[in-house]
């Protein structure tokens, strides 16, 4: 907003009484006003145009979203119409929400604790000097850095009982078959298969980081004092390594508690719901049903179990730094 | 001299004829020189197949056509957001038992009934009675032609014919005859490898198109009289427990993950004696580079079941967008109308695209190619005889089917099938949009 000052600045110098004045002047000064304008209110102008496209992003989407939890709408059927909390006590009586829940803490309970475990002991074995390492760890990481599409069409091939190569390994070395993820019972052990094959080398690399990052001090007085190495494990590395194996879990648990491109790849939630975690059913609902509605509502209480574990994990994670 | 006479008068009858009957057909086709049209497809064979020829159609006319085409899934969502948003469409491509009742009620579909009655729109020799009337039927919502074929399916028994011919098994005529056989190949061993009896789609919701044959062919339904869902009437039910217990007894591991690539994947590796499909993927079995069974598979009708043989019949139709302007929708039409015309519908078949047009299935150019007769005449048979009705009579088909595929899921894992397809019956009557 120009303010009067300026204004009467530029009027007085485009004056006609002024003759002397030529209109390359009028063009001089137009900007300076603006530049003048522009340095007064840096705090707003300089972010403005990373705050409107935010705004148009990221806010209006999930406040149109918010608004449609309170709508009854599916796409192309009229308009949204207005039902309260509806979507909300619909949900709580949906069966599929509530198997939602459970896949989801199965999968992610047993695939985050499984890539947090095998991820640390990873890094304590990379921890040390040995011949080869930076050889050892490129190849490590992989899996972590193929495009997740990708490796889960391979995996969905490799998983398939009766074509997929997993099932030859077995058999050739005498071991009987798996249904993997073609049967309810494990269905869900196989995807964290592959979640762990793929993430826990995330998990190495921030642990590792973190571990090479620690004192020395502490550990020369514990082998002095005659501390063996379980001791030297469990009495100086845990604790100092806590606050970075949180961090770890907290980011890894925000892909994960809302892992879809891998499950969707594999099982699209099969056989039958036996994997469809919440947030597939939310997907589900929006996109394959159209019920926009109803799935926004979904959506939101995926988006209030992420914060939720969170907001935990990071009060964890500061009261871990007080130590 | 008297010969001479009669053929002269022969021919210049002839002429005559020729030209009153382009007179009188009268279809100007370049009354709508200059208009635009855009047409939404899916990446689909058919859409191969025409887009090439499309300059020749706007030589003709002098309408300018733009073709923007997806993949399918990509395809049904943006088809269903631009024509929410009311974007510039003026044709695109339809699965009418898929969508059809939707979009209608939606709005997005404009009847083609007034252009195909109007002489100055619709050339004579195009004839709407030339194309199987399922597929008519099958692209009609309320008595309103709302579509026009340009890919016809259905779905046909493929079986190893080298292997019934060494086991001395004929081709099941019934669905108890289906068991039997399915049960006799099961676990045999053929070239070392372990054969199963029959596979078959058992995904949930992607295998309700094939087993619907099944609930027909068993006298089930998808609603009752009064449009109360069906699912737990004891045919219904019925046809759950066979085709549950089939794939579960003579069928591949885990038949609950079976989509048809998987389904077909296991047929073209020679594991299964048996497969139920679309019959479409002829191409794929007969692929000699990419199918062990090329050269080995016969083709046959659904076998019957308790209320005779009833598969279903499904097609892709080209229809005319409602929000566009009349003079489009006219321009609209004359396209069709030229992608669904004789010589049209034949290229489209002679390349691999099942045409809706009887004619071009009768033709001598078509059988002169045809590598597989029981293949055409067993399909042509599912046409005649097909039931159009491929999906829930409902606006929110893939809700509904994927609570029909719960229970198909059930039955196949061996599940109490009455208790699934009580609650599949309750859960349909409370989400049914109509």
């Amino acid at each position: 907003m120009l303010n009067r000052r300026d204004l009467s600045v530029s009027v007085l110098r485009t004056d006609p009484a002024q003759p002397y004045q030529d209109s390359n002047n009028v063009m001089k000064t137009a900007p300076r006003a603006l530049s003048r304008f522009i340095d007064r209110r840096q705090a707003f102008v300089y972010p403005a145009p990373a705050v409107t496209a935010l705004f148009l992003i990221v806010v209006i989407p999930i406040a149109y979203n918010l608004y449609l939890t309170f709508t009854k709408w599916t796409i192309g059927l009229g308009q949204p119409r207005f039902i309260g909390f509806d979507n909300f006590i619909e949900l709580l009586s949906d069966e599929r929400v509530l198997n939602g829940v459970k896949v989801m803490v199965y999968f992610s309970g047993l695939s985050l604790s499984l890539e947090l475990a095998l991820g640390l002991l990873i890094a304590l074995y990379f921890n040390r000097e040995f011949k080869g390492s930076e050889i050892v760890q490129a190849i490590y990481i992989f899996p972590f850095a193929a495009t997740p599409v990708a490796v889960a069409l391979i995996w969905r091939i490799m998983l398939n009982p009766e074509i997929g190569v997993l099932n030859y390994i077995l058999q050739s070395v005498g071991l009987p078959s798996s249904l993997w993820v073609s049967s309810p019972k494990t269905v869900i052990p196989a995807l964290v298969m592959v979640d762990v094959w793929k993430w826990t080398p995330m998990i190495t690399l921030i642990v590792l980081a973190g571990l090479k990052s620690l004192p020395h001090d502490p550990y020369e007085a514990a082998r002095i004092d005659g501390a063996n190495a379980l001791q030297i494990f469990w009495y100086i590395t845990l604790p100092l390594i806590r606050p970075v194996l949180i961090a770890a879990l907290m980011l890894r648990s925000l892909d994960n508690l809302k892992e879809f491109d891998m499950i969707y790849t594999i099982t699209q939630g099969g056989p039958g719901i036996s994997s469809e975690t919440l947030y597939l059913y939310s997907y589900n609902v929006g996109f394959s049903f159209f019920k926009a509605g109803y799935g926004s509502a979904l959506m939101v209480v995926v988006f209030l179990i992420v914060l939720v574990f969170n907001v935990v994990m990071n009060r964890l994670r500061l009261s871990a730094q007080d130590l | 001299m008297k010969r001479r006479m009669i053929c002269v008068v022969l021919v210049a009858l002839l002429c005559v004829g020729v030209i009153s009957a382009t007179a009188l057909a009268g279809v100007d086709w370049k009354q709508l020189q200059g208009t635009e049209i855009r047409f939404l497809m899916n990446k689909h064979p058919f859409t191969t197949y025409i887009e090439p020829k499309v300059p020749e159609f706007e030589r003709m006319t002098g309408i300018k056509v733009t073709i923007e085409a997806f993949p399918e899934d990509q395809y049904r969502n943006k088809r269903t957001i631009e024509l929410n948003a009311g974007g510039k469409v003026d044709g695109y491509m339809i699965m009418p038992g898929q969508d059809d009742l939707h979009y209608w009620k939606a709005g997005w579909l404009q009847p083609m009934d007034a252009y195909i009655a109007d002489p100055t729109l619709t050339e004579a020799d195009w004839n709407i009675k030339d194309f199987f009337t399922s597929f008519t039927k099958a692209s009609s919502v309320d008595g309103k032609q709302i579509g026009i074929v340009i890919n016809a399916e259905t779905s046909l028994l493929s079986y190893r014919k080298d292997l019934f011919k060494t086991f001395k098994v004929k081709a099941p005529e019934t669905m108890k005859e289906l068991e039997q056989v399915a049960k006799s190949f099961y676990g045999k061993e053929v070239d070392g490898k372990k054969m199963v009896g029959i596979t078959l789609r058992g995904k949930g919701a992607a295998a309700t198109s094939q087993w619907v044959d099944f609930l027909y062919s068993f006298g089930g339904s998808w609603t009752d009289a009064q449009g109360k869902s069906n699912l737990a009437s004891p045919k219904t039910i019925a046809a759950f427990r066979f085709y549950g217990d089939l794939l579960r007894n003579y069928g591949p591991q885990g038949g609950t993950m079976l989509h048809w690539a998987e389904s077909t994947s296991m047929f073209m590796e020679g594991k299964a004696a048996m497969i139920y499909d679309a019959n479409v993927f002829k191409a794929l079995y007969e692929n000699p580079k990419e199918s062990k069974v090329a050269g080995k598979v016969g083709y046959a009708t659904i076998p019957a079941g308790p209320a005779g043989r009833v598969p279903h019949v499904s097609n892709w139709s080209l229809s005319i967008g409602k929000t566009s302007t009349p003079e489009r929708q006219k321009a609209a039409w004359l396209f069709i109308q030229w992608a669904t015309n004789r010589s049209n519908c034949l290229g489209a078949l002679l390349a691999g695209v099942p045409a809706g047009r009887a004619s071009a299935w009768n033709s001598k150019e078509y059988k002169s190619k045809d590598d597989h007769p029981d293949w055409t005449a067993n399909t042509m048979k599912s046409f005649e005889i097909g039931q159009p009705q491929w999906n829930p009579p409902v606006l929110n088909v893939p809700e509904i089917r994927d609570i029909t595929g719960q229970v198909i899921v059930d039955a196949i894992e061996g599940k109490d099938v009455t208790a699934s397809a009580k609650k599949a019956a309750e859960l349909m009557d409370k989400k049914m949009e109509r």
